[in-house]
C-alpha cells in the first residue's frame, strides 16, 4: 500500500514539477510530391508566417565545393521565371512584411513574415522559389560578394567569432564527416563553382519532397490547405533519391592540442568535445550539463573560475544540436596575466567534479528549472513556432515534440549527466586550441 | 477572397477534367490557364481587422499605478517597475543615477549579490535594475518566489560601497575607449551643443564626474525616487486581473508612499542658421557626420504619425531616399540613415553618415539636397503606399508581444494620451496624404538651420566644410563636447619641427649626454586587470629587451639583438628576422627616438599648435625611414613631449595608439617621463610608473641572445 503511494506521489510530482506551456496545436500531412505541410493556427495577431525548410546543409555538399548550401541561399533571392532579380524583397517590404532565411549543417530555411491578408503572396513566393528559382551569371557575382563581405563580417573580423572558433575545432574533431567543413565554407570553392553546378544542385536538393512547408498563425486551416494545392502539389520531384551522407566519424585516438592566430589581444582557450547526435538520451544529458556548467549568472564556470578565482573574463560552453554525432564548444577568456595552462586547469578541475561527484538534490532542482523556464518560454513568437514545429518534423519525424520534448530532458538523472561528463568530456574525445595575438605568428 | 475562390474553381474544374477525359485541346488550355497564375503576385486578401489587446489599470492606496495586460499563451509573467519622473540633472555627479539602480540588485540586507543571482536562477527566473526602474519575469508558478526578491532588492536595498566601487572603475574603463570612439565622440558633442550643459540630456560623464560619485548620492536617489507615488507598476501575462490586483496589493501595497515634487525642465532653443560643429580625431580615416537639432514635438501630438511617414520616406531604412543616395548611388558609406524622435522633454531631428574622408563634403551636400528635396518635392503615391504598408506591417507584427500592449498604456499615461491612441493608430496611418508628407516635411526638416556634426580629421577634412557654415567659422570641441579654444600660439615664422625636436633633447639633457648613454634599464610598474605587473625595458648599442610578469613568473618577454627578434608568450616562442614587428622593434632599440629622427633622415614637419591637457603644444607629423608615420605633442614652455599617436593593426582595421607621457623627472642627468599612459592598444589603458632607471650600469648582455 505504501509502496503504492510514493510511487503515487512521485509521479504526481514529476507532473506538477512539468507545469507544461499550453499545448501548441497542428495539423500536418504529405502532398502527392512529398511536400510536408505543418499549419498552425493562432489568430491572435493578424500576422502570418510562411516558412519552407529545405532538408539540405552544408553536410550534403561535395568536399570541393564547401559553402555551396549557404551560397545556394543566397541565390534563391534572386528570382525565379515570373520574380525578376531584386523583386523579391520589394515584394515582401512593399506588403509591409519581413523576411530572412539561413543555413545551417543539416538544413536550410526560408521564411516570410507577412499581415495575414498576404499570406498568398507568401506561398506564391516560396513555390516559385521551389519550383523554377532562376539565377544569371550577374546575380552569382554579386551574391559571391556578398558571400565573401558576410564572412568577413561574422569570421573574419569579430575579434572572437564563435563561427570562426567552430570552424577551427570542427577542422581537426572531424576528418571523415563532412561536419568538419564550416557553413560558411571557402572562398576558393565559391568561385571555382560552374553553371552546371548549380543546376545540379537545385535538382538534387530543392525538390518538394525534401521540404517542410510550416505556416503559423493568423489563418484558416481548410482555405490554406486550398491556396497550399494550388501553389505546391502541382510542383514536380526532380529528385526522388536525396543523397544523405552516412558517415560514421571515428572515436577520436587522444586529446589533440593545436595553436591558431587572429588579430586579437587577449589570447583564448577554445576546447571542442565530440558529442552524441541530437534527440539522442545522452545529448539531453550533455544539453543539461552544459547549462549547469555556463546556463546563468550563478552557473559553474560563471561562479568559480570568472567570480571566486578571478581566472576568467568570460567562460561559456554550449553543444551544437546537429543530426549527426557533433561538437561541444567550450571557451574561456582569461584574464591579463593568467596563464592559458592555468585557466584550462580550472576548467578542467570543474568538468572533473561534475565527473567525480554527483550534483546535489538542490542543484539538480535548480538545473532543472532553469530549463524548464528556457523551454517554456521560447515559443512566444509565430515565427519560432513555425520553425520549430518544422525542425521536429525534419529531424525527429515527430512534430510534437514541440509539446513533449521537455520530458526527455526531464528523464535525465543526476547520475547520467555524471556519466556524459565521463564519457564525452573526458581529454581523449577533445581537441584544444590555444588562440593567440597574430603579431606572434610564424 | 474573390480571386482565391476563382481559383479553386478552376483547379477543381481541372482536376475532374484531367480525371475523365485524357488530352483535349480543352484541357491544355485550363493547364495553361493554371500556370498562367503564376506570372503576378497574388492580391492581398482584404485587410485584416488589428485588435490591440486591452489593458486593465488600477491603483493602489499608495499612489501606485498598475497596468495589467492578461495574455496566457506561456505560463510566465513579467513586473516592470517604472519611474514616473522625467530625466534629472545629475549636475556634478553625472551618471550616478544609472548606478544607483544598478547598486539596488547587488545586496539587499538579507542577501549577498551571489545570494540573489542564485535565488534567481533557481528558479529560471530573471532580473535586473537600473536606473529608472526594474524588470523581473519568471514561470507563474515561480511567481511568488520572484516576487519576494524583487520586493527585498525594492524595500532593504543594502546599496553596498565596495560594490559601486567595482562600478566606478569598470565605467571608467569604458570611458577611456569611449574618447577614442567617433561616435561616442560624435554623441556628446551632439548633446552638449543641442541641449546645453545645464539640460539632463545635455550632461556629459567625463572621469571627474565619476570620481565624485559617492555612495550616499547613490542611496538618496534610490530613497527619493523608488516610491509608489512616482511609479508605475506594469504586470504582464500569464495573469487575471483579480490575481494581479491580489498580488499588486500583497507584494506592492506595503511600499511606502513619500511627498515627491516632479521637476520641469526648460525648452531648448534651436539653432537659427547651419553651423559646422567638429571634433578632431587623430589618425581618423572616416568621418562621422550628423546633421542634426532639437525638434518641438512632444509624443501623441497629431503631427507625429503624418511626420514619422515622411521621416521613413526620407532615412528609415535600406528603401529610404538617404540610403539610396548616398549607399546605392554614390557608394559613400554603408548606410545612411534619419530620425525624427517626439519626446516630452526635447524632441530632435537626426541624418547620419559614416564616410570616407575624400566624400565628407560630398555627403553632406547630398545629405542637405535630400532634406531640401522632401521639402520641395511631393513623394510619388506609390512609394507613400508602400510606406505606409511597410510601417502598418511593423505595427502588426509588434503586437505579437503583450509587451508592446503594455508599453502602449503605459504611454497614454506618461503622455496624457487619449485612451483610444493607439488603436486608431492605424486609421492615421493610412489617411496620410501626399500633402501631408510635404507639409511635415516643411515644418520639421530645416536644412537651412541644422548643426552639422563632423568628427574626423581636422587636416584632412575641416576646410572642405566651410561651405555649409553660414559664419565662415567652424568651431571645435573636444571629445566631451566642450569647446576646444583654437590654441593661441603664434608660431614664430622660422620655427621648424626638426628645431623643436632639438629643442626636446635638450631639455632631456642634450646630444652628449644622449651620445654618451651605452645603456639603459628601465623598470616600471602597472597594474592589468587586477593584477600588478613589472616591465623592465632594456637598452644597449641596438639592442633592446623587454619582460613583462608579475614578480613569480613571466608573460612576456622580447628580445632583439640587432638584428633578430623573439618573441615569448606563454610558452609560445616566435622568431622574426624582418618583417613589420622588426621594423617596430629597431625604433624602440634606440635611446631615445627623438635622437634618431635627426640622424635617421625622418621627415618632421611643424602643422601647428594645439592644446592638450590645458598645456599649449606644438603638433609634429613625423615620418620615419621604414614609412611609419606618429604624430607627436611638445610644450611650448618647457619643450617636453607629451603626447604621441600612432597605429597599431587592430581586429577591425588599424586602432590609434595615443601615448601620453608625464611627470618627467631627473634620472642621473637624464630628464625623462615618470608616467606612461597608453590607450588603444588593449581594451583597458594601461598606465605605468616608473621605478628606477639605470643608466650606463654592469649590464648582463645575456638579456639580448636569441635563446
Amino acid at each position: 500500500m505504501s509502496k503504492f503511494l510514493t510511487i503515487a506521489l512521485w509521479l504526481l510530482g514529476c507532473l506538477s514539477l512539468v507545469a507544461q506551456g499550453n499545448e501548441i496545436e497542428f495539423v500536418e500531412y504529405d502532398l502527392n510530391n512529398g511536400l510536408h505541410v505543418i499549419l498552425h493556427q493562432d489568430n491572435a495577431t493578424p500576422i502570418v508566417a510562411v516558412s519552407v525548410m529545405y532538408h539540405v546543409g552544408s553536410k550534403n555538399e561535395k568536399p570541393n565545393r564547401t559553402g555551396f548550401a549557404h551560397f545556394f541561399e543566397h541565390l534563391l533571392f534572386e528570382g525565379s521565371e515570373n520574380i525578376e532579380r531584386g523583386e523579391f524583397f520589394k515584394y515582401i517590404t512593399d506588403a509591409g512584411g519581413t523576411n530572412n532565411a539561413n543555413t545551417w549543417y543539416d538544413r536550410t530555411y526560408y521564411y516570410e513574415l507577412l499581415p495575414s491578408n498576404q499570406l498568398e503572396l507568401g506561398l506564391w513566393l516560396e513555390s516559385e522559389r521551389m519550383l523554377h528559382a532562376k539565377v544569371d551569371q550577374v546575380g552569382i557575382e554579386t551574391q559571391r560578394e556578398v558571400v565573401k563581405e558576410e564572412r568577413r563580417l561574422r569570421v573574419d573580423n569579430p575579434p572572437y567569432s564563435l563561427l570562426r572558433f567552430l570552424e577551427q575545432v570542427n577542422s581537426r574533431l572531424f576528418t571523415e564527416h563532412p561536419y568538419q567543413w564550416s557553413v560558411i565554407g571557402s572562398m576558393d570553392d565559391l568561385n571555382a563553382a560552374q553553371e552546371e553546378d548549380y543546376v545540379q544542385f537545385y535538382n538534387d536538393f530543392y525538390t518538394p519532397n525534401n521540404a517542410v512547408l510550416s505556416i503559423a498563425g493568423d489563418i484558416d486551416i481548410e482555405e490554406t490547405k486550398m491556396l497550399i494545392d494550388k501553389y505546391f502539389k502541382d510542383i514536380p520531384i526532380k529528385n526522388p533519391d536525396i543523397f544523405r551522407p552516412n558517415i560514421v566519424e571515428p572515436p577520436l585516438t587522444g586529446e589533440m592540442v593545436d595553436t591558431t592566430y587572429g588579430k586579437i589581444q587577449i589570447p583564448a582557450i577554445i576546447m571542442g568535445y565530440r558529442i552524441p547526435a541530437q534527440g539522442t538520451k545522452d545529448y539531453y544529458a550533455v544539453n543539461m550539463l552544459n547549462t549547469l556548467m555556463s546556463g546563468a549568472e550563478s552557473s559553474r564556470l560563471n561562479k568559480t573560475l570568472r567570480d571566486e578565482q578571478q581566472l576568467v573574463l568570460q567562460v561559456g560552453s554550449f553543444p551544437l544540436e546537429l543530426e549527426d554525432p557533433g561538437v561541444a564548444l567550450v571557451f574561456a577568456l582569461p584574464n591579463m596575466g593568467i596563464e592559458v595552462e592555468a585557466a584550462q586547469a580550472a576548467m578542467d578541475a570543474e568538468y572533473e567534479r561534475v565527473q567525480n561527484d554527483l550534483i546535489d538534490e538542490r542543484e539538480f532542482q535548480k538545473l532543472r528549472n532553469q530549463i524548464e523556464s528556457s523551454y517554456i518560454t521560447r515559443n512566444s513568437r509565430i515565427a519560432g513556432i513555425a520553425e520549430s514545429l518544422a525542425n521536429y518534423h525534419m529531424y525527429f519525424g515527430n512534430t510534437n515534440l514541440i509539446n513533449t520534448e521537455l520530458d526527455r530532458f526531464m528523464e535525465v538523472t543526476r547520475e547520467d549527466i555524471q556519466r556524459v561528463a565521463k564519457q564525452y568530456f573526458n581529454q581523449d574525445n577533445r581537441v584544444v586550441l590555444n588562440y593567440l595575438p597574430e603579431p606572434l605568428k610564424p | 477572397m474573390n480571386t482565391i475562390n476563382k481559383y479553386i474553381g478552376v483547379l477543381a474544374i481541372a482536376f475532374l477534367l484531367i480525371q475523365c477525359s485524357p488530352k483535349t485541346t480543352e484541357v491544355m488550355e485550363s493547364v495553361e490557364e493554371i500556370v498562367d497564375f503564376r506570372g503576378s503576385a497574388p492580391n492581398p486578401g482584404p485587410a485584416p481587422k488589428i485588435n490591440i489587446g486591452k489593458a486593465n489599470t488600477f491603483k493602489l492606496d499608495n499612489g501606485l499605478q498598475v497596468i495589467v495586460v492578461e495574455n496566457h499563451k506561456i505560463p510566465s509573467v513579467s513586473f516592470q517597475i517604472s519611474l514616473k519622473n522625467d530625466q534629472i540633472n545629475e549636475n556634478e555627479k553625472v551618471g550616478f543615477v544609472s548606478m544607483a539602480g544598478d547598486l539596488m540588485g547587488r545586496g539587499t540586507k538579507s542577501k549577498s549579490k551571489a545570494e540573489i543571482d542564485e535565488a534567481v536562477d533557481y528558479i529560471g527566473a530573471s532580473l535586473s535594475t537600473y536606473g529608472s526602474g526594474m524588470f523581473g519575469s519568471a514561470l507563474t508558478k515561480h511567481v511568488p518566489a520572484l516576487l519576494d526578491v524583487m520586493t527585498d532588492v525594492l524595500y532593504n536595498p543594502s546599496m553596498p560601497a565596495e560594490e559601486l566601487e567595482k562600478i566606478k572603475t569598470q565605467t571608467l574603463t569604458g570611458l577611456v575607449a569611449s574618447v577614442t570612439d567617433p561616435n561616442s565622440i560624435s554623441s556628446n558633442m551632439r548633446a552638449k551643443v543641442m541641449y546645453g550643459g545645464d539640460h539632463p540630456y545635455g550632461e556629459i560623464q567625463k572621469e571627474e564626474n565619476v570620481n565624485v560619485i559617492d555612495i550616499e548620492a547613490c542611496r538618496d536617489y534610490v530613497e527619493c525616487f523608488f516610491i509608489p507615488n512616482n511609479a508605475y507598476l506594469v504586470i504582464v501575462g500569464d495573469v487575471t486581473i483579480d490575481d494581479a490586483q491580489d498580488m499588486a496589493n500583497k507584494y506592492f501595497g506595503k511600499w511606502e508612499r513619500k511627498p515627491f515634487k516632479p521637476v520641469k525642465h526648460k525648452m531648448v532653443p534651436k539653432p537659427e542658421s547651419t553651423q559646422v560643429m567638429f571634433a578632431h580625431k587623430d589618425a581618423a580615416v572616416q568621418s562621422v557626420v550628423n546633421v542634426s537639432y532639437p525638434v518641438e514635438l512632444k509624443p501623441g501630438a497629431p503631427d507625429v504619425i503624418p511626420a514619422r511617414v515622411m521621416n521613413t520616406i526620407l532615412g528609415g531604412g535600406s528603401s529610404g531616399r538617404l540610403f539610396l543616395n548616398l549607399r546605392e548611388d554614390k557608394a559613400y558609406t554603408y548606410g545612411s540613415y534619419s530620425s525624427l524622435s517626439s519626446d516630452r522633454l526635447a524632441g530632435s531631428f537626426n541624418a547620419q553618415a559614416s564616410v570616407r574622408n575624400e566624400v565628407t563634403d560630398s555627403s553632406i551636400t547630398q545629405i542637405l539636397y535630400e532634406l531640401e528635396r522632401i521639402r520641395t518635392e511631393a513623394v510619388d503615391a506609390e512609394f507613400l503606399q508602400n510606406t505606409k504598408n511597410f510601417m502598418t506591417g511593423s505595427f502588426a507584427r509588434s503586437l505579437e508581444s503583450p509587451q508592446t500592449i503594455a508599453r502602449f498604456a503605459l504611454s497614454i499615461f506618461r503622455n496624457n494620451l487619449p485612451e483610444d491612441y493607439y488603436e486608431t493608430y492605424l486609421e492615421k496611418l493610412n489617411a496620410v496624404t501626399v500633402e501631408d508628407v510635404q507639409s511635415m516635411a516643411q515644418k520639421y526638416i530645416k536644412p537651412e538651420s541644422a548643426y552639422v556634426f563632423v568628427v574626423g580629421s581636422k587636416e584632412e577634412v575641416a576646410e572642405s566644410l566651410l561651405q555649409f557654415d553660414s559664419d565662415g567659422e567652424i568651431e571645435y570641441f573636444d571629445p566631451f563636447g566642450d569647446l576646444d579654444v583654437a590654441d593661441k600660439t603664434e608660431i614664430p615664422d622660422d620655427l621648424t619641427g626638426t628645431q623643436i625636436v632639438e629643442d626636446y633633447i635638450n631639455a632631456m639633457g642634450g646630444m652628449d649626454k644622449l651620445k654618451g648613454i651605452r645603456n639603459v634599464i628601465t623598470t616600471m610598474s602597472a597594474s592589468m586587470m587586477g593584477q600588478n605587473m613589472t616591465i623592465q625595458q632594456s637598452y644597449a648599442e641596438g639592442k633592446f629587451s623587454m619582460t613583462m610578469g608579475n614578480g613569480q613568473m613571466t608573460f612576456m618577454d622580447q628580445r632583439y639583438d640587432g638584428t633578430t627578434l623573439q618573441v615569448s608568450q606563454m610558452g609560445n616562442v616566435e622568431t622574426f628576422t624582418e618583417g613589420s614587428q622588426v621594423d617596430a622593434i629597431k625604433e624602440q632599440a634606440t635611446v631615445s627616438a627623438q635622437y634618431d629622427y635627426i640622424s635617421n633622415g625622418s621627415t618632421i614637419e611643424l602643422l601647428g599648435a594645439e592644446t592638450i591637457d590645458g598645456m599649449s603644444c606644438y603638433k609634429l607629423s613625423i615620418t620615419k625611414p621604414s614609412g611609419n608615420r606618429v604624430t607627436e605633442f611638445y610644450t611650448v614652455d618647457g619643450s617636453l613631449l607629451i603626447r604621441t599617436v600612432g597605429t597599431a593593426p587592430g581586429p577591425a582595421g588599424d586602432v590609434a595608439i595615443t601615448t601620453d607621457l608625464m611627470d618627467y623627472k631627473d634620472y642621473d642627468g637624464l630628464f625623462m617621463p615618470s608616467v606612461i599612459k597608453t590607450a588603444g592598444m588593449m581594451p583597458t589603458p594601461i598606465e605605468m610608473k616608473v621605478e628606477s632607471v639605470e643608466i650606463n650600469s654592469d649590464i648582463d648582455m645575456s638579456m639580448f641572445e636569441i635563446k
